[in-house]
């Protein structure tokens, strides 16, 4: 009751504060249902109401954003997320952003390669909008231009994990270890430290040929790597023990993209190092081998019959790969081959459109189906009806081969 | 005899000279829509545009995008940042465009929910804007080299002199089977366009209502797009519109697509 009288006056100070100031407010409110079909049982499992609200303004040499974010779940539990607040400061030549900022890189869409500055907030696994999906950062950013070249630096003082599921959620990840593990978190955390800290820098440019992107990163891999060992249980026997750690990793890559006549080619990848993945001996060196990785994706934008359709083919392929890594989602072996797959249909003057996108992978032979109809009610109020559609028994996605999904959303843009 | 041979041979001479006189101040079609295409408009531009998209039941919804022009020699460039409505607000579009013929545009939009500059093809010059009736080819300056140019006849429009113009693509697959302008002479703004679909059908209808002179320039600031088989219309402005600023060049890179207006 607390947080939300605080974050009720918090709000209403700022709303004043803003049309006292002449700041520019913007944002949506949203109402989404979510039914359960793939389990018989017309759960709704999502019944939710978001506030979006964008605080701006700007002048010549500087400007800020702040933008918090509210959602209210069924069972009037309220999450309250600052998605970004920042201040920027522009001169000549360069620029400089402070505060919490969502940094996006790279030109594969929905897959995540040399994009990896801000991490994914995974609560409803890859279901929300990507603006969602991404979490704020804490940090600077520092771009550098000439003509239409960018240097850019971002130093992170504080590190984001990936956000999961909560256990309880149907989104969970189910632990895969031969025996119901304990877990030890003392190690999890990452103090936020000079040490501690994570560095990326990337060159870009937008040039009448082709636009580029080079980059390479510090950083700790977003998802901790659980070492393992036994301990005994007290009665003779023994405990399997997770100790979740994040660990350095260091990354190089890029991106570009082009056009060839009708098509926007496009293509991105990164060389991780020291990547550490679990094996299927759990009993030596604490069940994990540490190997370098390629991450890579070529892509396709083009028309067709005015259908507008993107496709990409997206490669991970672990280096001197040794049998003895366990197989997961992300990873079932030495190459890991999955697609995209988006087309959109726009008619009635751009007011009705129908969508379907899809990631496909071929090791699991499992996919993501997502057909979805968006109409453009008025200007400001936006009414969707999709399914979200899991193929598989066993993967990314036929993991959830239970949460079929039918739902609508209705939002109101201002 | 002599004297009637005389008087053929001179009215012959004469009416031969009137026709060549005649002949030689009539420009051809190219030439007409060549000077309609060569009107200056000034080195660098920059406007509010406001779209009203009206349904056939009389339903209005509204587009406001902030834009700047500039001319650089070969090249023209133009950066649009989106106002309304507001879920593409801080959207952004930029387009460079080159004289030399044949060579494509270069676009890129600016996706604010994405936070990524994402390179598009100008292949797609026959979709239509922003759900209005203007195609991207309507909105951009067509080569008068793209089409075959007729002058049908010379007729009066609101009070103006015009030419009326048929153009033919020389692309099989160009989305009108012709188009009709009328051009007002000697100013050199196309005041009226017909557009015809593959049936050879009439699809829309551009009328412009206002053009102004600003500073010395010739400038559209008020049409219409009817698409007479949707009953579809597009009301388009130009407000707040200077001319000859001086617009740097950096207003017309990726960092202002991101940074927005």
């Amino acid at each position: 009751m607390k947080k939300y009288l605080i974050i009720t006056i918090s709000l209403i100070i700022l709303l004043q504060s803003s049309i006292a100031q002449n700041i520019d407010l913007s944002g949506y409110v949203r109402n989404y249902s979510g039914m359960l079909v793939g389990n018989g049982s017309n759960d709704f499992v999502i019944l939710q109401n978001t506030f979006n609200l964008n605080f701006e303004k700007n002048s010549s040499s500087n400007a800020f954003k702040v933008n918090p974010m509210i959602y209210t779940e069924y069972g009037d539990s309220l999450v309250f997320r600052l998605r970004e607040a920042y201040i920027d400061f522009f001169f000549d030549n360069f620029d400089l952003r402070v505060g919490k900022q969502q940094i996006v890189w790279g030109k594969a869409d929905g897959v995540f390669i040399t994009d990896i500055v801000s991490p994914k907030n995974l609560f409803q696994f890859l279901l929300p909008d990507f603006d969602e999906i991404r979490q704020g950062v804490y940090g600077a950013k520092f771009d550098y231009y000439i003509n239409d070249n960018t240097f850019e630096i971002v130093w992170l003082p504080v590190f984001s994990p990936t956000i999961y599921a909560n256990p309880n959620s149907i989104w969970a990840v189910k632990p895969n270890f031969p025996m119901p593990p304990i877990y030890d978190y003392s190690n999890t955390d990452v103090n936020p430290s000079l040490e501690n800290s994570e560095i990326f820098v990337k060159y870009s440019a937008l040039t009448t040929f082709i636009d580029f992107e080079i980059m390479g990163g510090y950083m700790w891999d977003d998802d901790p790597t659980m070492f393992t060992s036994f301990v005994p249980d007290g009665s003779g026997g023994m405990n399997l023990l997770l100790s979740p750690e994040h660990k350095r990793i260091t990354l190089g890559g890029g991106s570009f993209s082009t056009t060839l006549g009708p098509f926007v080619m496009r293509g991105e990848a990164a060389y991780y190092s020291g990547k550490y993945f679990n094996t299927t001996t759990p009993q030596f060196d604490n069940g994990v081998i540490q190997k370098d990785y390629i991450h890579y994706m070529l892509g396709t934008d083009f028309a067709l019959w005015d259908v507008n359709i993107s496709t990409q083919f997206i490669q991970k392929a672990v280096m001197d790969y040794d049998e003895i890594i366990k197989p997961t989602p992300l990873f079932k072996g030495e190459y890991n081959n999955m697609m995209t797959f988006l087309a959109r249909y726009s008619m009635l003057n751009e007011t009705l459109d129908l969508e379907l996108f899809s990631y496909y992978d071929f090791e699991y032979d499992d996919a993501l189906i997502r057909p979805r109809i968006l109409y453009d009610y008025s200007d400001a109020v936006n009414l969707q009806f999709g399914a979200n559609i899991f193929t598989g028994t066993e993967g990314l996605f036929g993991q959830y081969n239970k949460n079929d999904m039918i739902y609508f959303k209705i939002k109101y843009s201002f | 005899m002599t004297s009637k041979r005389f008087q053929i041979i001179l009215m012959t001479l004469i009416l031969t000279s009137a026709i060549y006189s005649f002949a030689q101040d009539k420009p051809s079609g190219l030439e007409i829509i060549q000077k309609v295409y060569d009107r200056p408009t000034g080195n660098d531009q920059d406007g509010e545009l406001t779209m009203t998209l009206i349904n056939k039941r009389g339903d209005e919804r509204v587009r406001i995008i902030k834009q700047y022009i500039k001319d650089f020699g070969k090249e023209e460039k133009k950066i649009m940042f989106f106002v309304k409505p507001a879920d593409v607000k801080n959207t952004s579009f930029m387009s460079w465009s080159y004289d030399e013929q044949g060579k494509d545009d270069d676009q890129w939009i600016y996706l604010p929910a994405l936070k990524k500059v994402k390179r598009i093809s100008s292949d797609s010059k026959n979709d239509y804007f922003m759900g209005s009736d203007f195609t991207y080819d309507d909105l951009g300056d067509r080569h008068p080299t793209s089409d075959s140019h007729k002058i049908l006849r010379e007729e009066k429009l609101d009070g103006e002199d015009c030419y009326v113009v048929e153009s033919i693509s020389k692309d099989e697959d160009y989305m009108y089977s012709r188009t009709i302008t009328w051009i007002i002479r000697d100013k050199w703004i196309g005041l009226k366009k017909e557009f015809y679909d593959e049936d050879d059908d009439l699809l829309k209808t551009l009328s412009v209502k206002n053009f102004e002179k600003i500073k010395e320039y010739w400038i559209i600031t008020h049409s219409v797009m009817h698409n007479v088989q949707k009953n579809h219309t597009t009301d388009m402005q130009l407000k707040k519109l200077k001319v000859d600023t001086g617009i740097s060049s950096k207003k017309f890179s990726e960092r202002m697509m991101k940074r927005g207006i």
